[in-house]
């Protein structure tokens, strides 16, 4: 997209140059803002991508994960830069304190304490459940970056954007289409609502609760709610979140520091 | 009364005769009911083997876990199906078990696994595991020194994760709450061989089991073992009766597709036996028909001297039946201690058998009423049934032209 950028504004110079002002002015407006339209789409995109993570973070956060048969409750703390790096370690229940999940780049590993192992997830795992809740392993990872692999579009209320991401045709995804809904007062997400090829919507986000952060107004609660599945929800509310604490610094993010006991 | 009398002169009469139309029949029904013997034996030998080996011979489980196996489908309250079950007298013993799909590591490999927790004690009078044991031995249900507990590893297992005797196996998979299931186990026993059902199985005492799914106290499945074998459909009613809220199933019910095919197979060999019927019938037929036509003569005698021709067939029928059942007999004498043999010992295969882990060596056979009486009903029936038109004939017979044949 930048690269059509460039082109247009090369192309406003040279016909600066040739002096065909009045024919130039109007094509160029034309061109530019309908490049405009996608390009402010990346950037809310882009924005909201980054509203949890900053140049780098720490979270405190409470997982809850409800099915028909039962009900779990983890508590754990994630440190993360940009978003590349991400690091998560469970701190309780009793039984699954320890576990901890490390993501570099495109690639992702889970300790297990208990048998003193680190195992590397599979890419053919990244849609699978991470630690039984809904969420998959790729939406930790974030393996598909959304403004690379999708196209967008934006479309406009007086309360919210939204934002139609479908997949460009090389991208290998599940998905046939997500909706992103952006709040324009507070720009931060509101839902994500995911259909499959055929249209029919599969999963949905929601963002809610509405938290002061360290002086970001960052929704506190998340709720992924898979529609084929009846009475499965995941719950996760931000406890505490902090933006470039001292203690986040490269060597947080290593496998050594994955295999530390804790 | 007269008639029996003269039944009974003619077949010692002509004693050359009777003894090779007795013989005919006695060998046709020895080859009949060892031909029985043979396929009712191979089929309960291979019923009893897997009910022993797994299914049990009436299983509980929790509302469809038969047909879609989840991990949270559970009976929670094994102790009270415990106490219901050893309170009945026809039930010799019950086992509990869980079941999880699971992935087990060596230090250096990893490969998937079916994860069985059984209750270490019933399982040994339930099922064949302990004599399925093939190196090591059948481990105990405790931790040991160092707080592990020990598992017992098919032996296809032991082989691709190169581990053995004493190694460590690393188990992972999901638990019953969704959370991630992993813990470390000691090897303590190797079961069957690389070919057996149980290559890639890995057993676990039951609480190890139920800790490691994080569902303790619950079970997926209670197996049952019958006195009787035979009772397995009516006694699953009955327990379904007691136990409403679950969903009790007979082995044939369990083992659906090997109880079709086996019905199936049964099904094929009423063919292969009703051509042995078959061979002895056309024996039967002939010696019974020569036996009449050879004495036209004598029954145009018969006639002309004033005997009713309804007291001719009667006749005939009544020598025909009373050779049968002396045949039969003398059948009896040789093949109920010949297949009793069989039941014992049977024949020793060449090469023994290995199903499963269990060593088969010999093939048997079964003694039942079912075996020895339906091929002597049949053939003495047959009998009758083909003294019927050849003493019509007889009977019909004109003297004058009886008479002037030879």
């Amino acid at each position: 997209m930048t690269s059509a950028k460039t082109f247009l504004r090369n192309r406003l110079s040279l016909h600066l140059t040739t002096s065909r002002l009045i024919c130039t002015l109007l094509f160029s407006s034309l061109f530019s803002n309908l490049a405009f339209g996608a390009e402010r789409a990346i950037e809310i995109i882009d924005e909201m991508e980054a509203l949890y993570q900053g140049a780098s973070s720490s979270a405190t956060m409470t997982m809850i994960v409800e099915t028909p048969q039962y009900e779990r409750t983890m508590e754990m703390e994630a440190s993360s830069i940009g978003t590349e790096k991400s690091f998560i370690r469970i701190l309780s229940p009793r039984k699954d304190r320890g576990i901890a999940t490390l993501k570099l780049d495109m690639e992702m590993w889970n300790f297990l304490p208990k048998i003193n192992r680190v195992i590397k997830v599979p890419p053919s795992m990244m849609m699978g459940s991470w630690m039984g809740s809904d969420f998959t392993n790729d939406d930790l990872v974030k393996q598909t970056t959304l403004t690379e692999e999708y196209s967008l579009t934006l479309e406009e209320t007086d309360e919210h954007f939204t934002i139609i991401l479908v997949p460009k045709e090389e991208t290998v995804t599940v998905w046939g289409k997500i909706d992103y809904i952006v709040n324009k007062e507070y720009m931060v997400p509101v839902a994500q609502n995911f259909y499959d090829d055929n249209g029919e919507i599969i999963r949905k986000l929601e963002f809610s609760e509405l938290k002061d952060f360290s002086g970001r107004m960052v929704p506190s609660r998340l709720e992924m709610i898979p529609m084929n599945k009846e009475g499965h929800k995941t719950i996760v509310i931000y406890d505490k979140l902090e933006f470039d604490p001292p203690d986040v610094d490269e060597s947080v993010f290593t496998l050594r520091n994955l295999r530390s006991r804790f | 009364m007269l008639l029996l009398k003269l039944a009974f002169r003619n077949i010692f009469r002509q004693r050359r005769r009777s003894l090779l139309t007795a013989l005919s029949m006695a060998g046709g029904y020895i080859l009949c009911s060892f031909s029985f013997s043979l396929s009712e034996g191979s089929y309960s030998n291979a019923i009893s083997f897997f009910t022993l080996d797994h299914t049990g011979h009436v299983q509980i489980h929790m509302e469809d876990y038969l047909q879609r196996p989840k991990i949270h489908k559970t009976i929670d309250d094994p102790e009270r199906i415990s106490e219901i079950l050893d309170a009945r007298e026809n039930i010799a013993s019950h086992t509990l078990r869980v079941f999880a799909p699971a992935i087990a590591y060596s230090d250096t490999d990893n490969t998937p696994t079916q994860l069985i927790g059984v209750d270490l004690e019933r399982e040994r009078t339930t099922s064949t595991l302990e004599q399925k044991v093939s190196s090591g031995t059948y481990i105990s249900s405790g931790l040991d020194s160092d707080g592990y507990y020990s598992a017992m590893i098919g032996a296809g297992i032991a082989n691709s994760l190169n581990i053995g005797m004493g190694d460590e196996l690393i188990l992972i998979s999901q638990g019953a709450d969704g959370s991630v299931a992993n813990d470390i186990y000691i090897v303590g026993g190797i079961v069957g061989n690389r070919n057996s059902l149980d290559k890639s199985t890995v057993f676990l005492p039951l609480q190890a089991a139920q800790e490691f799914l994080s569902m303790t106290g619950r079970v997926h499945e209670v197996s049952i073992l019958l006195e009787d074998e035979n009772d397995s459909r009516a006694e699953a009613i009955s327990l379904q009766a007691e136990l409403p809220e679950l969903s009790v199933d007979p082995w044939q019910e369990v083992e659906l597709t090997v109880y079709r095919s086996m019905q199936a197979d049964k099904q094929g060999n009423v063919i292969s036996l009703g051509i042995i019927i078959f061979i002895v019938f056309v024996g039967v037929l002939n010696t019974v028909l020569m036996s009449v036509l050879e004495r036209t003569r004598e029954f145009g005698v018969l006639k002309a001297i004033g005997s009713r021709p309804t007291k001719i067939a009667l006749m005939i029928s009544l020598e025909t039946g009373l050779l049968a059942s002396m045949s039969m007999f003398a059948g009896l004498l040789v093949s109920f201690p010949l297949i009793g043999w069989f039941t014992l010992y049977g024949f020793e295969l060449a090469e023994p058998m290995d199903v499963g882990g269990i060593v088969m060596s010999h093939i048997t056979g079964e003694l039942s009423l079912y075996v020895l009486g339906t091929p002597l009903l049949l053939i003495i029936l047959f009998a009758l049934l083909i003294s019927i038109p050849t003493g019509i004939r007889a009977a019909r017979i004109s003297p004058t032209q009886a008479m002037r044949s030879n």
